[in-house]
């Protein structure tokens, strides 16, 4: 397996055998699922500590931990958050952490919208402005992604 | 610790995981064996470490800083990223990439900086 990997060093972007799956997806695949993923985990976690807070009784401060801790929104958000780290574990196998790591912006714009959508939370007009910078500075970074892998 | 030393703690070692993910993968994409494989890779046991201590730091410093406050300097993170990138992984960095960097970094600024 190893043998088939080293003839062909320069095509990590296809599966070099059916067991690898860091090496299986195409990476922005790979990226742009991690971004989605993280951006979902970090909601459904949101969404917990909300209906935990909502749902708190008095008691003790271990009794009101473990009543967040159980809360099943933040239960999925988390393990959502955990493949997605596994996808960006895939992604960063593949292409220049000086070109990956900046996309990663995008979860601040994913999450606003997110916020918006189900939270109703408030977006500014000065917040508006700066989601709108975000995503003009992530298209220049794709202007750039031609020049490394 | 004060917080703001907490925050900053937790940006330059949340900067640092990545280039330790980097490498651990890097070295390992010659290898195949898929995930588990990582397990064996100290880069990769070290992201790990610096993931989880970054992110205790910055619950320790959002309990006390304003997140108005907290999430614009997060932005620096890419910069410092960039950086680490040049040095330690001799990646090279176009113009146009820097360009990108900054603006994202200033996009996210101006998010969070405006309330």
């Amino acid at each position: 397996m190893q043998s088939e990997v080293l003839r062909k060093p320069l095509r990590l972007d296809r599966p070099a055998n059916g067991h690898s799956p860091a090496q299986a997806l195409p990476w922005q695949f790979a990226a742009l699922g991690a971004i989605l993923l993280a951006s979902a985990g970090h909601l459904l976690i949101k969404l917990g500590l909300n209906t935990a807070v909502h749902g708190s009784i008095p008691g003790t401060a271990v009794a009101n931990a473990f009543h967040t801790l159980l809360q099943p929104a933040l239960i999925l958000g988390l393990g959502i958050y955990g493949i997605g780290t596994l996808l960006w574990i895939s992604a960063v196998s593949r292409r220049n952490i000086s070109f990956l790591y900046p996309l990663t912006a995008l979860n601040y714009v994913i999450v606003s919208m997110g916020g918006l959508l189900w939270f109703g939370e408030r977006i500014s007009m000065g917040r508006w402005a700066g989601i709108a910078i975000v995503v003009i500075g992530v298209a220049l970074l794709q202007l750039s992604s031609g020049e490394d892998q | 610790m004060t917080p703001s030393s907490a925050l900053w703690l937790s940006i330059v070692l949340g900067s640092f995981a990545q280039i330790f993910l980097k490498k651990g993968v890097t070295r390992n994409a010659k290898a195949s064996g898929g995930y588990l494989a990582l397990l064996r890779s100290a880069w990769v046991w070290l992201w790990a470490v610096c993931f989880f201590i970054a992110t205790a730091l910055w619950l320790v410093a959002l309990s006390r800083i304003q997140l108005s406050y907290a999430f614009p300097l997060l932005s620096s993170g890419y910069v410092i990223v960039a950086l680490l990138s040049t040095f330690f992984l001799k990646e090279r960095i176009s113009w146009m990439r820097w360009l990108a960097i900054l603006v994202i970094s200033l996009g996210i600024a101006v998010t969070w900086g405006s309330a």
